[in-house]
């Protein structure tokens, strides 16, 4: 008996490699998306700040814009963008 | 003295001679001119009322012994027909004779009754003759007898068979036997019995007896023409409305029959008659109800036929519309449908889907039938309750809501909810048009969403909950999305937009986002087939991957698979090109989740088989090692050695695998497989998909078990501190501490499960009734 795959079709599902599950700002889970947004992955990408902390980019942007100071809403540091 | 006493005795035998029923007897030779002297005397003495009151009790007493015994000694109980047809005849024309020999008498009290001035009724009517045939029926009837309907009933049967045979099937002329009088046809009598009929019937008429005498026997014998007719006319046809035909039936033939009995076998009364046309009138409207009835009654006995061939039924169920206002059938119909459904539909030996189909096409016909949706909620209870009970229900109204072609009524039933919703709009209240509920409607319910409730949303209200409806939804495509080979995502798409309207945005947003998963894979496959690290990959076979928007989509079944060496390099190769391409990201493999399409070369045959990835799996490893004992393949493939041994059924179903001994399996070698044994080549052709049709995803008891699991860190933090409880203290600390948790509410009946679930798993102990973390 000879066995020939042709074609295998697997199934996977994706996460997002960070050291949380959840939004810290939203408490959405990452692999979901933030309340305003509808669709989960490129569409509400994550954004890890220089502190290593990360959220849902709407949802920093948002935090960002209604604070004065420009802080990470888990510890407080300065908030910078890390292009990771 | 002596002279006036002789004198009272002439006038007395005069008397007598005038009235001989003073002395029991009917016969006089008294003349007229003689009785006109006589007259004179009994008024000259003042005497007339005295005279009239004592004939009348004469007679009264002469009928009493002798008239109404000898009537009625003719109604026996006899057994042949033709006996019992001579009997009454007989009998009614000795009282219509001996009747007569009354007329003289009659007479004669008739015009000593108008000197005596004082207008007292006679037996309560107007005059001597009325009040004399008043006192005989009166007679007679309290004279009745047990069993007087015998002889009436064969004389009857006899003559409406003659009757029959005459005014209905004259196109048979030359048989042997004469089918009136069941004679042979030289000898046929029907003539005579004709002339007998007519002749008794005018003659009870005349009595004003007919009615009274004959009437019971005569409805139920019309009354058995109407039901036989109504069966030769209905059975079994549903298209075609009756009710026209059979009104005008009663109105010619029937009413015919009635016209000859009454008036002596002539086809029209006489217009000046109202006591015959007024008799003949009741009857009719006793009749015509009667038709309605038994017609109703029939189409009712039917209507789980009906039902089930509506709408193509229509003109039946108008016709009951209508009869149902003039019966009083509505509490039977409900009743009997009812029974009807109970027994026909629920069983476990039916379907559910043809449940489902029966039930909506009760809906649809019991809707027609009763705009007020009363009848339809009283019928449709014990349906509604069945469907809730069984498990498959939900699932099999959401694949046929999602099913195309002919015969899915209720894929047509949602795109006609989406029409219906674009016209609602400008639809005003028609508050002129309202009814008041029907008399049987439950209270409780209001008229408004009885009436509104399309089909989709009673088959939801089965269960009372719109979310169950599309967490099964999400289940069933789930399974679709994954289990096919091909795709349809724009037929998909298309129902999705449809559930929406129905069911609302955001319940099926979920939905959705897993679409788009499906399409967004395909871009993805397409990329990344073209990255450089999978050209000497794609080489030997060509591989694909869905990838899931884990958080929306249905939980997964956890099953173990550990595929072989060569598929997991195609995969940790997708992995990686995923991860540069969506930087952050990685994948997580269902290794037991996909398809596979397959080629097997066993002797000559080819097989061309899309399967699981465990019966690919499976069927590789026999390629390398041609026998395999459960153990081992339970080493190699990590798969628990029950399942292994229930899904290596599908290869033995194949003839390529077969169990050798106990546990042990091998290789059918390819000279024996080619062997034509049996129906094998059949089962190659038919068989070219795996037959798993298993879902894939968690069951909803498994998922509430999911669900469940978040208080297991608060059970073990509990229990962590308080070393051990009992269920019920966990239950309310549960309560104050975990009620934000997803799952919402659990009952103390489910806790305890699912901590009888840990125990088995060793991951409680359970002593006295109280709960502890085993030691570590
Ligand atoms: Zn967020
Ligand atoms: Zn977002
Ligand atoms: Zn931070």
């Amino acid at each position: 008996m000879k066995v020939t795959i042709k074609s295998w079709t697997g199934v996977a599902t994706w996460r997002w490699i960070a050291n949380d599950d959840n939004c810290g700002i939203c408490r959405m889970p990452f692999d979901s998306c933030c309340p305003d947004c509808k669709l989960p992955g490129d569409e509400c990408p994550l954004v890890w700040g220089a502190c290593s902390h990360c959220f849902h980019i709407h949802c920093i942007v948002k935090w960002l814009h209604s604070q004065p100071q420009q802080q990470c809403p888990m510890c407080r540091q300065d908030w910078k963008f890390n292009n990771k | 003295m002596a002279s006036s006493r002789d004198e009272l005795k002439i006038y007395w035998n005069k008397i007598y001679y005038a009235f001989p029923i003073l002395n029991d007897m009917l016969f006089t030779d008294c003349s007229d001119e003689e009785y006109q002297e006589i007259q004179e005397i009994i008024i000259g003495l003042g005497i007339q009322i005295k005279i009239r009151d004592l004939v009348l009790v004469h007679i009264e007493k002469y009928l009493r012994q002798h008239v109404a015994p000898s009537f009625w000694a003719k109604f026996i109980k006899v057994e042949e027909e033709v006996k019992g047809f001579q009997l009454f005849k007989s009998a009614v024309n000795d009282l219509y004779e001996s009747l007569k020999n009354f007329s003289p008498i009659l007479n004669k009290l008739n015009t000593l009754n108008n000197c005596c001035g004082d207008n007292k009724p006679i037996f309560g009517e107007r005059d001597v003759l009325m009040g004399f045939k008043q006192l005989l029926r009166a007679t007679l009837l309290s004279q009745l007898p047990l069993d007087f309907p015998v002889i009436i009933n064969h004389f009857y049967k006899i003559s409406f068979n003659v009757f029959d045979n005459e005014y209905e099937n004259s196109e048979m002329p030359d048989d042997i036997m004469c089918s009136g009088c069941w004679n042979e046809s030289i000898d046929c009598n029907c003539a005579y019995i004709v002339k007998i009929f007519h002749d008794t019937n005018r003659k009870l008429v005349e009595l004003q007896l007919l009615e009274r005498l004959t009437g019971q026997v005569l409805t139920n014998f019309i009354q058995l023409r109407i039901e036989s007719h109504i069966q030769k006319v209905c059975a079994g046809t549903f298209d075609v409305s009756h009710i026209g035909f059979l009104e005008n039936w009663l109105d010619t033939t029937v009413m015919s029959w009635l016209t000859r009995i009454y008036c002596a076998g002539s086809s029209k009364p006489q217009p000046d008659n109202h006591i015959v046309l007024n008799a003949i009138s009741k009857f009719k409207q006793k009749l015509s109800y009667f038709l309605y009835h038994s017609y109703t009654k029939l189409r009712i006995d039917q209507l789980f036929n009906i039902v089930i061939d509506y709408p193509d039924s229509q003109a039946a169920v108008d016709d009951i519309k209508l009869c149902l206002d003039k019966t009083d059938l509505r509490s039977t119909l409900c009743k009997k449908l009812q029974n009807a459904l109970e027994t026909r539909l629920l069983h476990p030996g039916v379907n559910t889907t043809d449940i489902l189909t029966a039930y909506i096409s009760t809906i649809r016909a019991l809707r027609h039938l009763d705009p007020s949706g009363v009848i339809l909620e009283t019928v449709t209870k014990p349906v509604r309750s069945y469907l809730r009970n069984r498990e498959d229900t939900v699932r099999s109204v959401v694949s046929s809501l999602t099913e195309e072609g002919a015969g899915s009524e209720l894929a047509e039933e949602l795109v006609k909810f989406a029409v219906d919703n674009d016209n609602e709009n400008d639809k005003e209240e028609d508050w002129d048009e309202w009814e008041p509920d029907p008399v049987d409607a439950d209270p409780k319910v209001n008229s408004c969403d009885r009436k509104a409730s399309d089909i989709i949303s009673m088959l939801v209200n089965v269960y009372g909950s719109k979310e169950l409806f599309v967490n099964e939804y999400r289940t069933l495509l789930a399974d679709r999305l994954l289990g096919q080979s091909v795709i349809n995502t724009e037929k998909e798409i298309r129902y999705l937009e449809l559930l929406k309207l129905r069911f609302g945005e955001s319940q099926l947003h979920f939905c959705e986002v897993m679409l788009r998963d499906v399409s967004d894979s395909k871009r993805l496959n397409a990329l990344i087939q073209q990255d450089r690290n999978f050209e000497s990959l794609n080489s030997k076979f060509s591989s694909n991957a869905m990838i899931l928007s884990a958080q929306f989509w249905p939980p997964f079944k956890d099953e173990s698979l550990e595929l072989p060496e060569e598929i997991k390099q195609h995969f940790e190769a997708y992995t990686k090109c995923y991860e540069t391409l969506k930087g952050n990201r990685t994948l997580s493999w269902k290794p037991h989740l996909g398809n596979v399409n397959i080629e097997i070369e066993i002797g000559t045959k080819k097989l061309d088989l899309i399967v699981s990835p465990f019966n690919a799996t499976l069927i590789m490893h026999f390629q390398n090692k041609p026998e395999w004992s459960l153990e081992e393949l339970h080493q190699v493939m990590k798969v628990p050695i029950t399942i292994l041994r229930r899904k290596i059924t599908y290869w033995q179903s194949l003839g390529i695998i077969t169990e050798k001994t106990t546990d042990n399996y091998a290789l059918v070698d390819g000279s024996e497989a080619s062997k034509p044994s049996g129906s094998r080549n059949q089962v190659q052709d038919m068989i070219c998909e795996d037959e798993e049709t298993e879902s894939v995803m968690a069951s909803a008891h498994d998922q509430r078990e999911g669900e469940l699991q978040v208080f297991w860190s608060y059970i073990v933090g509990m229990l962590t501190n308080l070393d051990s409880l009992p269920l019920e203290r966990i239950h309310q600390m549960l309560k104050m501490f975990a009620s934000q948790a997803p799952g919402t509410e659990c009952s103390l009946q489910e806790l305890r499960q699912f901590l009888d679930t840990k125990v088995r798993t060793h991951q409680l102990i359970l002593q006295a009734g109280m709960y502890k973390l085993p030691k570590t």
